[in-house]
């Protein structure tokens, strides 16, 4: 994880007495590099992630994919329950699920296209269209919303000129509203791909755009 | 100082090392006394280690509060199918957020429990079915499985004694009622995540079609202290009937939220006022959930009454649910909120059952009207008999979750809905 250049809003920042670092505080010290080939059939190396940079058109599944793919096969005493982390996969790989990508996904795993579509469509976290390099998911249900969730949204989509659920002309934000994220002692929450910003207020946000526009590629 | 609130009132168990990063690292993790317990467990028998949580009396902490040590119990002593341990870790209730903390913090004390569980169920395979969103929890997790892998405390013949159980984490998609545990095992088979009427019980058909129990995180945390220190001493916090601790999550207007560890049966006011430093603004407090989304609302008379335990919580009208409380002070808009929580629901809804696709959405969109200032005084009629019509009728209860807080606050804070009926100047703002 690069260096922020703000003060991380989450997680504790406001009681003015911890001192641990942001990756200390993430677990990314103690996660470090992911194994390449799917490490341990436990699943550390084949667990999904959300990047900011991906290709439409990867195939599925080859290279470190493929061995990814097969790791998860392992983990389970019959081959459709590897669905939804190989759905998860072209995902990462390629930003959302098309219906080629799920046409796909059931023939590596002898299932129906149709039976793919339907656990696909079930599931909120598989994107059906493109989104943009920044998938902004503002929590505002209701602990966050008590604490101003709403305004956080309002300032979202301010200051990466979208609508809500659009993504921005740049290709660079969309901003959705989010279902409780578990976070709701560390209100407001907000999850930015793979990374949660807890303890967000409205002022904090035009520095979170910035931040996401400077550093845009690469995990966030 | 450390994690982000402490209280002195604390009794902390099972969130001892919450905020030090070091406790994720196995090593640390042993010479603090950990896998001690998995040690003690292994040299039992099943059965033996299903008494010693029986005598604990500690209840299932995701919502229901059953004893864990009787269903437990109901696993099959002598089949030759294999048994599966699944943990539920798809925290998604809102107001809910200990899971995650236990897991990102201690993720060798809940993989222990894990394969103490695994081990008084006679099953060889453990799986973590984690929240989709939560992707830092998930590596955490993994690469915690991992070392413990590479330690021996899981794998092959465990500590030389024989047994051999794996644990695998699972990360879900996006679906809240994946925290249903019908609903669960149908997602990690790889289908949508649809709740199936019961029996069969997933002691006797879960998951695979196997023989499964099901615990939730904070449930399976416990075990480890429980075996290593026995039932009795379990038994010194809480009542006779929900004994221990447990993590209450506060969220809301209050000045000090987070998660903190109480023996059961604390009083309410006290955890706001004390532990938590009080409302935000030194407001007045104007209502409490005290069980996250799902149970009925509270007002402030009733929360000045409420102790902390399964029964305490059902004297006041309420539940304890999951213990995550959620306060609102008097600038609360009773409204809003509670139409935040049924948008909740109707998006959540897995759509099965009629009373609760459809009952879900037009609660929202009664709901929405009144705030709107376009609701009508027989809307608040028709809100009640149609989530009465809800309750009891469909397969899981996310459909009797919406009833409770919108029955329980037309009943206490009826006032707040005439307001907005007839467009008075005078509500909450937030």
């Amino acid at each position: 994880m690069s260096e922020v250049p703000f003060k991380n809003p989450g997680w504790a920042g406001n009681t003015g007495d911890f001192d641990l670092t942001e990756d200390q505080v993430r677990g990314d010290d103690f996660v470090g590099e992911r194994p390449l080939d799917g490490g341990h059939a436990s699943g550390a190396g084949a667990m999904p992630y959300m990047l900011s940079e991906r290709n439409p058109d990867s195939k599925l599944f080859e290279g470190e994919y493929q061995e990814r793919f097969e790791k998860i096969l392992t983990r389970y005493p019959k081959k459709r329950a590897a669905l939804l982390p190989a759905l998860s996969l072209a995902q990462e790989l390629r930003g959302h699920v098309s219906p080629e990508s799920m046409d796909r996904v059931a023939e590596l795993l002898d299932l129906s296209p149709a039976y793919v579509r339907g656990v696909a469509t079930f599931y909120t976290m598989y994107n059906k269209r493109p989104v943009g390099r920044h998938l902004v998911q503002v929590c505002t249900n209701i602990s966050c919303n008590l604490c101003g969730a709403d305004e956080v949204l309002d300032a979202f989509l301010r200051y990466t000129d979208t609508e809500l659920g659009q993504t921005s002309e740049d290709g660079e934000f969309t901003v959705i509203e989010a279902e409780c994220l578990a976070a709701c002692g560390f209100a407001t929450c907000v999850q930015i791909n793979s990374r949660y910003f807890e303890s967000v207020t409205p002022a904090e946000v035009a520095k979170i755009v910035e931040h996401l526009k400077a550093n845009s590629g690469g995990d966030d | 100082m450390a994690y982000p609130y402490v209280s002195d009132r604390e009794v902390r168990v099972i969130s001892k090392y919450f905020g030090d990063p070091k406790h994720r690292h196995v090593d640390t993790y042993v010479e603090r006394g950990g896998y001690k317990a998995l040690e003690t467990a292994l040299a039992l028998e099943p059965d033996a280690v299903v008494d010693i949580v029986k005598a604990s009396g500690l209840r299932g902490r995701g919502g229901a509060g059953f004893p864990t040590g009787v269903k437990w119990s109901f696993m099959p002593k002598d089949s030759n199918k294999p048994h599966y341990l699944l943990c539920n870790a798809d925290e998604s209730e809102p107001g809910t957020f200990k899971d995650r903390e236990l897991m990102r913090w201690d993720p060798h004390q809940l993989i222990e429990g894990c394969l103490i569980g695994a081990h008084a169920i006679r099953a060889a395979h453990v799986y973590i079915y984690c929240r989709g969103e939560f992707f830092e929890t998930n590596q955490v997790l993994a690469r915690a499985v991992e070392d413990a892998y590479a330690k021996g405390y899981v794998g092959e013949n465990i500590l030389g004694s024989g047994r051999t159980i794996d644990v695998t984490v699972h990360q879900g998609a996006g679906a809240y009622i994946c925290g249903e545990e019908t609903g669960l095992m149908a997602s990690l088979e790889g289908d949508r995540g649809e709740p199936r009427v019961k029996p069969p019980f997933p002691a006797a058909v879960g998951a695979f079609g196997m023989p499964s129990t099901i615990n939730n995180v904070e449930t399976l945390c416990a075990v480890p202290h429980i075996i290593q220190n026995g039932g009795e001493w379990y038994r010194q916090w809480g009542s006779e009937k929900s004994p221990g601790t447990k993590l209450f999550c506060v969220s809301g207007h209050v000045n000090k939220p987070g998660n903190y560890e109480l023996p059961l049966g604390f009083p309410l006011i006290d955890l706001i006022e004390d532990v938590c430093g009080g409302v935000r603004d030194g407001n007045a407090l104007k209502a409490v959930i005290p069980g996250g989304s799902s149970v009925p609302l509270i007002n402030a008379d009733e929360a000045r009454a409420c102790a902390l335990d399964y029964e305490g919580c059902v004297e006041v009208g309420t539940m304890l649910g999951c213990a995550s409380v959620i306060v609102m002070d008097e600038k609360a808009n009773i409204v809003k909120q509670v139409r935040r929580m049924v948008d909740f629901y109707a998006h959540k809804s897995c759509g099965q059952c009629t009373p609760c696709r459809e009952g879900t959405a037009w609660t929202a969109r009664l709901m929405r009207g009144i705030e709107e200032g376009r609701g009508t005084e027989e809307d608040l009629d028709t809100l009640m008999q149609m989530t009465q019509q809800m309750v009891g009728t469909t397969i899981c209860v996310l459909s009797d979750s919406v009833a409770a807080p919108v029955q329980s606050s037309i009943e206490k804070f009826r006032d707040e809905y005439l307001a907005l009926i007839r467009r008075d100047e005078k509500v909450g703002v937030a």
